[in-house]
């Protein structure tokens, strides 16, 4: 099932960040272990700007650009598995190739309209990109998964796992991606329809397919209820349910958010799982990054009684800084040790007071997700909890 | 294929008894539906299973506060033979919230339902009438309705069949391919159970 990477890839070696990540490459070799993209937007400076802004801004990555139909770096993160051995372990989820149709004509309402058909705890998946921000209801993407969009210019795909409970964004050029209808880990496996490959959600990198090693680069997805999303983009517009198909969007066929209950509050799976790992329950919440260092975690709960967590990944200090008003953390690679601490404003540090989202660090791009999905894909996760 | 026979001559060459059998159950059928009585047994069984079928396949949600209201895709008739979201599952059309609740109506799902429906209701009709005959023997009374029951299983919604989300259990390689057998399965099944049950029913009490 899996395939070479193709060899026409050329490799662009990109600008910012690059000798700081040259340290860390040697973290997925020598083992025979395969390696996926953590979308870290590398040196200092950060594109995040603490309300769920993109940060993967052109010219910011450190990774090592790929030539391919949509914008592509190389993989960056270690793994624990060969990629082959996702391809082998994907599962029919039961619908064929698109049978979960993906939204690619997406249209929007106004914020005022949003308040009409939206509660206000309701979840939402915010994006914000040069100003643009928009929202996607989580109530109509559990029947659709992906949406094919432009935002603030780019043209990117806003994936949601339902039963991971994770959404991950991608830039995907003039590229459409669509939902396989197959799974591993319990995971959305996208397709694109440029080649057809194979692209695990969580993962972010090809498994099957022309493109098999190479990875998406990826861009900030907030997790938040309407309310908080609304309150902080006030301008904002939001995926409303003129999406071309007949669906009960009232419904939610795996259970509820708001309040949370059936499948998103038990301890069962659909499928089987590559990993577990018992350190927390199977659906607790959290925060998940991965780069070059390694993959960390970080219990959603904790942070937020915290507000600034810190730890080590693959030897390197890394933090994570919580947003109380959009109820989401942002994960950031701290080599140098910067000092930084919570203060009443926000987060403090040498050089001032700044955001959560905005610190003077390298951020990685980071997700909500249950754990037992996390732990899948990277069982040596480093875990705050 | 030159080889080809009209359906008659098809008929023709089965066995002798089977030829009956099918003739029997055929008459039987007809004269079920010709009864008001077993007609009436009929459609009340097909209206419930057509109704417990849709609300398996979650193209029927009982919400009794939506009102009435109703929304087309374009192109419905482009739109009903792409595939749904599980084996023989197909798209939906339109949306109507019915004031009871918001049927998601796909047409070839609600034909296929309505055809497993109706031989539902035929099954639970004539064992009814054989366990009500004194010259019936050894009908065991819910043959048809045990027939009946793989087809709700088929249902899948989004990432999962539906069966496995309500009861708990995780999918394996084994179930998965088991899972995409249950309607065929079921509508063999039915059918078998028609032609079985037909076999001792007094064709002269209908």
């Amino acid at each position: 099932m899996s395939q070479e990477p193709s060899r026409r890839r050329l490799l662009l070696l990109a600008g910012g960040g690059l000798a700081a990540l040259a340290g860390c490459t040697g973290g997925g070799d020598g083992n025979g272990e395969g390696s996926a993209n953590g979308a870290d937007n590398g040196g200092d400076g950060a594109s995040t700007d603490g309300d769920g802004t993109a940060n993967s801004g052109d010219g910011e990555q450190s990774a090592e650009q790929v030539e391919g139909p949509m914008p592509l770096v190389e993989p960056e993160v270690p793994l624990q598995y060969e990629l082959s051995t996702f391809a082998e372990n994907a599962v029919s989820g039961g619908p064929p190739k698109d049978g979960i149709p993906s939204i690619d004509d997406p249209n929007f309402d106004s914020a005022a309209e949003g308040d009409e058909d939206l509660d206000p705890e309701d979840p939402v998946f915010g994006v914000e990109i040069d100003g643009d921000a928009r929202a996607y209801r989580q109530d109509v993407l559990v029947h659709h998964e992906i949406v094919n969009d432009t935002v603030g210019g780019r043209n990117v795909a806003v994936s949601y796992c339902p039963l991971t409970g994770t959404v991950v964004g991608f830039e995907r050029g003039d590229v459409e991606f669509g939902v396989s209808g197959m799974l591993v880990n319990n995971n959305l496996i996208m397709y694109d329809r440029a080649t057809d490959s194979w692209w695990p959600q969580i993962l972010g990198t090809a498994v099957t397919g022309e493109l098999t090693g190479a990875s998406l680069r990826e861009l900030r997805v907030t997790w938040t209820t309407w309310e908080r999303w609304r309150d902080e983009h006030p301008e904002t517009q939001v995926l409303n349910t003129n999406t071309g198909y007949a669906r009960n969007y009232g419904h939610d066929p795996y259970g509820s958010y708001n309040p949370r209950g059936g499948y998103y509050d038990n301890d069962r799976f659909l499928f089987d799982t590559l990993d577990e790992d018992d350190r927390l329950p199977p659906k607790d919440i959290v925060i998940g990054a991965r780069s070059t260092d390694g993959a960390v975690a970080f219990e959603k709960e904790l942070l937020r009684e915290e507000g600034l967590l810190e730890t080590t990944v693959g030897g390197v200090p890394y933090l994570a800084a919580y947003d109380p008003a959009l109820d989401t953390a942002y994960i950031y690679r701290n080599p140098d040790e910067i000092s930084v601490e919570r203060t009443s404003e926000g987060y403090g540090s040498p050089d001032g007071t700044h955001g959560a989202g905005s610190l003077p660090l390298g951020s990685v791009n980071a997700f909500d997700g249950m754990w037992f999905a996390w732990v899948g894909f990277y069982s040596d996760l480093e875990l705050v909890a | 294929m030159s080889n080809q026979q009209p359906p008659n001559e098809r008929l023709a060459a089965l066995p002798g008894k089977t030829r009956k059998r099918l003739a029997t159950t055929g008459s039987l059928v007809g004269g079920l539906l010709r009864r008001p009585g077993t007609l009436a047994v009929v459609l009340a069984v097909t209206a419930l299973y057509l109704t417990a079928f849709l609300v398996v396949m979650q193209d029927f949600t009982f919400d009794p506060g939506v009102g009435f209201s109703s929304f087309v895709v374009d192109q419905p008739l482009d739109r009903m033979f792409e595939p749904g979201p599980g084996h023989y599952q197909y798209e939906p059309i339109a949306v109507l919230d019915v004031r009871i609740g918001t049927w998601v109506f796909s047409p070839l799902n609600t034909a296929i339902g309505l055809f497993l429906s109706v031989l539902v209701g035929l099954n639970i009709a004539l064992t009814y009438l054989a366990v009500t005959q004194p010259k019936s023997c050894g009908i065991e009374a819910g043959t048809g309705i045990l027939a009946a029951v793989p087809a709700l299983f088929a249902g899948s919604a989004c990432c999962g069949p539906v069966i496995f989300l309500v009861v708990g259990i995780q999918a394996g390689g084994v179930l998965l391919t088991a899972f995409q057998w249950l309607l065929p399965a079921a509508t063999l099944l039915l059918l078998g159970s028609l032609v079985l049950v037909a076999g001792r029913v007094d064709p002269t009490a209908v």
